[in-house]
């Protein structure tokens, strides 16, 4: 059942991949030069994929002769990736050889946003901002010191420098990406991911298009197939037509927000069919507590629960649920049988999709795992665990204490339970007074572009007593570097050091990027000091960046920051990288000392040359697990059957008693009785899986404690639909570009460049569209122009536009690659904003000839702007569906125009601010302890200020 | 002895592009062309609708067309099945991209020659997969041994129903397909909508039916890459030298078989000078439309002797000569050379304008271009066009048996015509019938117009005038002059039409 890490050899002769054995030295003919056998000498380095989050495994070829990387293939020996890719990964050479990447540090000269830059040294750059952030912090301002993060691509590395720092300065993207579905699954059982088990499922149930843009999209797309090849079916909820949706055996094009609808209507036909796991939801749901808040008239007893959950979705009936969604009732009998017939093979999956859509879409993600929960396919073979049993995070070395600070401006009151930092609202927060940043550092990161309303972000951003100094680290250009004091190049995928471990499939591993060059120059003899000897130009880490930043920050040690990060065994030094990781690699991996030692190698040399570990053990049904004695000891067995230890979050009498770390998710208790024995369990207070969430039913939100629907804030029964009024799904990805990250990379924009507006062709007869003409698109704050394209694979009334394109720069030839963005003009009359495209992608004259065969014109659309924040007020996720007018273009609009006004924005923030129940909680808490929080603080720090 | 092929497994590939850009890293493929292209179509309507993928790519044919035709052998079979190329002898004539029937060559614009999927055999040679094979995330792509019946790729084909594109090319592509949809194999059933394609730009370089087909198309291309014709007005304006210079002699050679060989002026120098003009014209409109025209030797110092390339420009030559000795002959006024040469010559001028009709019949991909008509049709345009010239020269110097030529003009332009109404009455494969409907109501509608009108109509009322003794020279002239004009416009409209359907 476990993955095989290296791929096995096709039949015949022909090898997928070169021996690992002789990487050091593969002999292949020159590809141009062929037929001539001209031999070639290439050192193959393993490193990671840092373009998604998936973290694949790619193979560096370093040409001895000239000393390049001339190109990556995949890593046979990553136990996700198993040596494939998907287009990104090959496309990774595009973005190190690309002509437009930023090679020195550069410091903004005259005012921010003007555009002015000159070179810098990273020393000058270093002792400037490590200056202001020493002074910040020993004025107290610990609050003001902001890291935002885009693409972490590593697990603890910037935590344990927070946390070294004192501050709770972590700002995550994951308000834009995933709350929706993390609280969704948090409220079930703590760990707030889904680990499908694609490849031995029988049923695959995905609300995301997994096969090209799900989170882990190559690892995901190699098991969802190999699933199917094994005869697993697939239903895909989308109201458009991806390329998953394509290859499933069922695309329900439901109404966007009515999903949880759907799945309800299955649940109900699983009960009343009498197709359920009974004896898994007998012993691992907390049914009782169920039945006791919700149908206290009834006798707690299990025989009860199937009638309660019938009779409190009486209304989901398949028929009811057909209307509503919108699809054909005979495929929700045809699923739920399906279904049904091979209880313990569902494997489910929500990541963003509809989670990340609509109001109240957290609920999505908790009613597609209650079918998993009553399917009894938790953890099982083929089935879905959480992610936290397929995940593992190595403690670093020089482990510090955890931070004490709580940051108001990114962990607001009104959103107790958000999953995580309220990273969108930053502007709004800082709009409002509720602070100031002094030093904000954005990190593969572009919340100008990426973020809603972008136009409140320059406004803050050029507001230099908003912020006091951005710095971003980027390897490349973008709308939001524009914006910054110091533009700091940091390493691709093939030029940096980072540890990730993702819940890819059943198994747990680690992957470990390297920089390639560096590594390259310790094999050839001729080690360098810093990783940006050998990246191109001045390209840094900013693993390596951090320490010495940290060093600057506290020169003498006296705020007590320094010590964090000297080294294990030279005092009064900074902390060498190996250093670093070879202790990590053989203090906190269990099972790779031993694995190294088989191959006579140190656990670091181990990690060079193979790239990625698969840790020894099956992770199936981890919460059946027996507790030991030793874990039973010195805890306390509650009348629920929970064993709680004195001093953690799960029983203590003041959070002062509650030392040190507390456990990522969890209250810190061993486990629970079930039928006797005391088993491992899932980290929430009940140690079971919570069907009815008391957390959220004491936070505020008694009315969603249990699986149910939430009416999206683009439900389609409360648009004018007759009318122009149409729901814009403007996040879907395409399977060969991510986010921002991607315009650099020639190969993959020349696949996909244009992303015009989907309409149904009856909803473009309509709304009085031509054929290809040009839409008027209008949200709750502007609108956006953009052309169109009549397509069968989209539900009427739904329309749709792909993220990704709409890349833009202020300058001819300077502020963004020029693979992918146009020239645009961006003109503002206070609050009224206006972007004006003035040129497409064109041609231009480089190193590379292939930037004057660019082909290609359309830039695409920055629709993004134009939307308000909508944070879902539980989740803290953004919204990003939206209700939009669709008309005809107006004489003079052009594609791509776009027009905002930031009041508008400042008035939905607010409209939207108000649907809030704000914190603390019970107890006078900021957030529930037991929930998963970046950087968790001290306890102490969870208490409200009074 | 190894067979190597691909298969493709439709049914489990996603559509990811990762072959396109694994491909693109592995050859440095320049922006533009591609070796290997996803295309994505859709068909059905709401809620039923869906979209299907095809991976396409050289089939390394065991009867490839490309090796055929190519002039001086720098495409050719491996032992072990592969469909190679050596760019270093490439002339970038472009005939294997009209020959291939599955747009698999480009012209690369870094060395300007053609290129294609090569199978990675500097890969294979050292016991690798092709770098597609590699990066696929499915495993949708199998290389391996066809003749190994327990390689994995024989296995498959063997069980299961497997597609080739373009069968009927009768080139037995060794790339098979597993699960795709018909249509996605068939591009003559696809066609880009007019709002374009879902992720990328259409150009005029992208594959669609020249004409509106909705009985024939049931599938919208939602995803391909460009594939521009390869031959344009060179080509054209080719034929029509070369119809000019063969003609000329061909008419020359009537004339002394008519007894004038005694004719010095019109018939001993006049008509090898306008032959040898035109034949030069034709020989310098050839080599500058080679994208390497300093290798125009290759042809002859690296020939491949069965491509109709070779041999086209071995009866060039031998006319080339010929007619100088013509001339020569003419100079020195010695007829009963002339009267000598003129059977070979005319021969050799019937080849030249003829050997067209070979070098396009081994254009497999341009099913127009396939037509038993096309030898005829040029042999009676060489003989317009040659007696076009003399009615032309017949102003300037005086031609006898000027009768002779003005029947030769009319007989020219008939013969035309009526070939012309043949061709447009016969049923033809999907491909000629789109490529007919390309000329008599596409993009080519207008030149085709003034083929019919200016190259058989005004010049046989013309002709009949004056052969009835209306001013005839100057009527003749005229038809002569409107003739050739009209057979340049049909040339153009032949030479485009054929290269507008789709085959990708």
């Amino acid at each position: 059942m476990t993955d095989a890490a290296a791929r096995p050899l096709p039949d015949g002769e022909l090898a997928a991949y070169p021996d690992p054995s002789t990487w050091d030295d593969v002999v292949v003919h020159d590809a141009k030069d062929w037929p001539r056998r001209t031999e070639r000498h290439f050192t193959l380095v393993p490193t990671t994929c840092f373009n998604c989050e998936a973290n694949c495994g790619l193979v560096a070829w370093v040409d001895k002769a000239s000393g390049e990387i001339v190109k990556l293939e995949g890593n046979p020996l990553h136990p996700a990736s198993r040596g494939r890719n998907c287009a990104k990964g090959p496309a990774t050479i595009n973005q190190i050889k690309d002509t437009e990447r930023i090679l020195h540090p550069m410091r903004r000269i005259g005012k921010r946003g003007e555009g002015l830059w000159e070179q810098v040294s990273w020393d000058e750059a270093l002792a400037d901002i490590g200056g202001r952030i020493g002074r910040a912090f020993r004025e107290g301002r610990h609050d003001e010191v902001l890291y935002h993060v885009g693409r972490p691509g590593d697990d603890s590395y910037v935590e344990r420098v927070l946390h070294a720092w004192g501050i709770d300065g972590h700002n995550s993207h994951t308000n834009i990406c995933s709350s929706g579905a993390r609280l969704g699954y948090a409220a079930w059982m703590g760990f707030d991911r889904p680990s499908a088990d694609f490849a031995n499922a029988r049923v695959i149930f995905l609300i995301s298009s997994h096969l090209e843009a799900g989170h882990y999209f190559n690892p995901h797309a190699q098991r969802i197939m190999d699933g199917r090849q094994r005869g697993a079916k697939i239903v895909c909820i989308d109201p458009r037509l991806s390329n998953t949706g394509s290859i499933a055996d069922w695309w329900l094009p439901a109404w966007p927000g009515t999903e949880p609808v759907l799945l309800l209507a299955i649940a109900r036909l699983l009960l009343e069919n009498g197709t359920w796991d009974r004896e898994f939801v007998r012993r691992w749901v907390n049914w009782d507590t169920y039945l006791r808040a919700v149908h206290p008239d009834v006798e707690p007893v299990f025989d009860n629960v199937a009638p309660a959950l019938l009779a409190e979705w009486a209304d989901h009936t398949p028929e009811r649920a057909a209307e509503v969604c919108g699809v054909d009732a005979g495929a929700l009998h045809a699923i739920a049988e399906v279904i049904g017939a091979n209880l313990g093979a569902l494997a489910t999956h929500n990541w963003r999709a509809a989670g990340a859509g609509n109001l109240g879409g957290w609920q999505t993600a908790r009613c597609l795992w209650l079918l998993s929960v009553l399917t009894g396919s938790v953890g099982t073979v083929g089935g879905t665990s959480p992610n936290g049993w397929n995940k593992f995070i190595p403690v670093p070395p020089r482990h510090t204490e955890p931070q004490g600070r709580w940051n108001e401006l990114t962990w607001a009151p009104e959103y107790p339970l958000a999953h995580h930092e309220m990273s969108f609202l930053l502007p709004h927060f800082l709009r409002e007074g509720r602070g100031r940043v002094d030093t904000y550092f954005t990190r593969v990161y572009n919340p100008v572009w990426t973020n809603p309303d972008g136009f409140s972000w320059i406004e803050a951003l050029t507001d230099e007593d908003l912020v006091g100094c951005h710095v971003a680290l980027t390897p490349t250009w973008s709308e939001t570097a524009w914006f910054a004091d110091y533009v700091l190049p940091m390493g691709l995928g093939a030029e940096r050091h980072d540890v990730a471990s993702y819940e890819t499939h059943s198994g747990r591993w680690i992957g470990f990027r390297q920089p390639v060059m560096r590594r390259y120059a310790e094999l050839v003899g001729a080690p360098v000091e810093s990783t940006r000897e050998a990246n191109p130009g001045e390209v840094w880490e900013e693993n390596e960046f951090w320490i010495a930043l940290s060093w600057h920050i506290d020169p003498e040690g006296d705020l007590g920051i320094r010590r964090h990060f000297e080294s294990l065994d030279r005092p009064n030094e900074p902390m060498g990288i190996d250093e670093y990781y070879e202790h990590l690699f053989a203090h906190s991996i269990p099972g790779l000392r031993d694995a190294a030692d088989a191959e006579g190698q140190t656990p670091l040399e181990y990690m060079r040359r193979r790239g990625a570990f698969a840790i020894p053990g099956d992770q199936y049904q981890v919460h059946e697990r027996v507790l030991t004695d030793d874990e039973l000891t010195r805890t306390v067995r509650g009348d629920d059957g929970v064993y709680r230890a004195p001093g953690t979050a799960g029983l203590h009498g003041s959070l002062d008693e509650i030392d040190g770390h507390m456990p990522f998710i969890g209250d810190g208790s061993a486990g629970v009785d079930i039928d006797g024995t005391p088993r491992l369990g899932f980290p929430t207070p009940s140690r079971k899986l919570e069907l009815y969430s008391e957390t959220l039913a004491d936070w505020g939100w008694p009315e969603h404690a249990t699986p149910g629907w939430i009416r999206s804030h683009v439900h389609w029964e409360d648009l004018d639909l007759a009318g122009a009024e149409r729901i814009l799904v403007p996040t879907f990805r395409i399977p060969t570009l991510i986010h921002t990250r991607s315009g650099n990379a020639k190969w993959l924009n020349e696949i996909s460049h244009r992303h015009p507006l989907w309409l149904h062709p009856r909803d473009a007869e309509r709304l009085g569209i031509e054929v290809g003409g040009l839409a008027r698109v209008t949200t709750r704050i502007g609108h956006f122009v953009i052309a169109t394209w009549r397509t069968e694979g989209i539900r009427p009334g739904v329309v749709a536009c792909s993220h990704h394109m709409g890349r833009w720069r202020l300058e001819g030839d300077r502020g963004n690659e020029r693979w992918s963005s146009g020239v645009v003009g961006l003109d503002n009359d206070d609050h009224r904003w206006q972007l004006t495209p003035r040129e497409g992608t064109r041609p231009f004259a480089s190193d590379d000839p292939d930037s004057g065969r660019i082909w290609w014109t359309d830039a695409g659309v920055h629709q993004n702007l134009t939307f308000p924040v909508q944070p879902d007020p539980i989740s803290g996720m953004h919204c990003w569906l939206q209700r939009v007018t669709i008309t005809p273009a107006e004489p003079g609009d052009r594609h791509g125009d776009v027009h905002v006004d930031t009041e508008r924005s400042a008035d939905a923030y607010r409209e939207w601010l108000a649907l809030t129940r704000p914190g603390p909680g019970p107890g006078g808490l900021r957030r529930p302890l037991w929930f998963a929080r970046p950087v968790k603080p001290k306890a102490t720090a969870y208490r409200a200020a009074t | 002895m190894a067979r190597l092929g691909f298969l493709i497994d439709q049914d489990t590939c996603i559509g990811c592009h990762a072959c396109t850009v694994a491909c693109k890293a592995e050859h440095e493929v320049p922006l533009g062309v591609n070796r290997t292209w996803v295309k994505y179509i859709e068909t059905g309507t709401f809620p039923n609708a869906t979209r299907q993928f095809s991976v396409l790519r050289c089939n390394h044919c065991e009867d490839a067309p490309c090796v055929e035709i190519c002039p001086t052998s720098a495409l050719f079979h491996r032992d072990n099945g592969i469909v190679d190329f050596d760019t270093r002898s490439c002339i970038g004539c472009k005939s294997c991209m009209n020959a291939c029937p599955y747009d698999a060559l480009y012209l690369d614009p870094e060395t300007l020659t053609a290129q294609k999927c090569n199978f990675c055999a500097h890969r294979v040679d050292v016991g690798l997969e092709p770098s597609c094979v590699v990066v696929c995330p499915t495993q949708s792509i199998v290389a391996g041994d066809l003749n190994d019946p327990t390689s994995r790729i024989a296995r498959m084909v063997a069980r299961h129903d497997v597609a080739v594109r373009a069968p009927e090319q009768g080139t037995r592509p060794k790339l098979f397909y597993k699960g795709a949809d018909q249509a996605s194999l068939d591009p003559t059933r696809t066609a880009i909508a007019a709002d374009g394609m879902i992720w990328a730009e259409a150009t005029a370089g992208h594959p669609t039916p020249p004409v509106p087909d909705p009985e024939h198309q049931v599938a919208r291309t939602a995803y391909t890459t460009a594939h521009p014709a390869p031959w344009g007005w060179r080509v054209s304006t080719y034929l029509v030298t070369k119809a000019i210079g063969a003609g000329a002699m061909l008419v020359a050679a009537l004339l002394v078989l008519l007894g004038h060989a005694g004719a010095q002026a019109s018939v001993g120098v006049l008509a090898p000078l306008i032959a040898g003009a035109f034949t030069a014209l034709t020989g310098v409109l050839l080599v500058t439309d080679l994208k390497q025209p300093g290798r125009f030797h290759f042809i002859l110092t690296r020939p491949n002797w069965g491509s109709w390339l070779t041999r086209g420009a071995v009866i060039l030559a031998g006319f080339a000569a010929l007619t100088a000795a013509w001339f020569v002959a003419g100079l020195l006024d010695a007829s009963s050379a002339i009267e000598v040469l003129a059977a070979p010559t005319a021969l050799l001028a019937a080849a030249t304008a003829g050997y067209t009709a070979y070098l396009f019949a081994q254009c497999e991909g341009r099913d127009l271009w396939q037509t038993p008509l096309l030898l005829p049709m040029l042999l009676t345009q060489a003989a317009t066009a040659g007696a076009a010239a003399f009615t032309l020269a017949d102003v300037f110097v005086t031609v006898p048996g000027p009768d002779a030529v003005r029947w030769a003009l009319l007989g020219g332009v008939l013969g035309t015509g009526g070939l012309i109404a043949v061709e447009l009455s016969a049923r033809g494969t999907r491909h000629v019938e789109l490529a007919v409907a390309a000329m008599t109501r596409g993009p080519f509608a207008g030149r085709f117009r003034l083929a019919v009108v200016a190259g058989v109509v005004v010049p046989a009322v013309l002709m009949i005038l004056a052969l009835a003794g209306v001013a005839p020279t100057g009527l003749a002239a005229v038809a002569g002059l409107v003739a050739v004009a009209g057979l340049a416009a049909y040339e153009d409209a032949f030479v485009r039409a054929g290269q507008s359907v789709p085959l990708s």
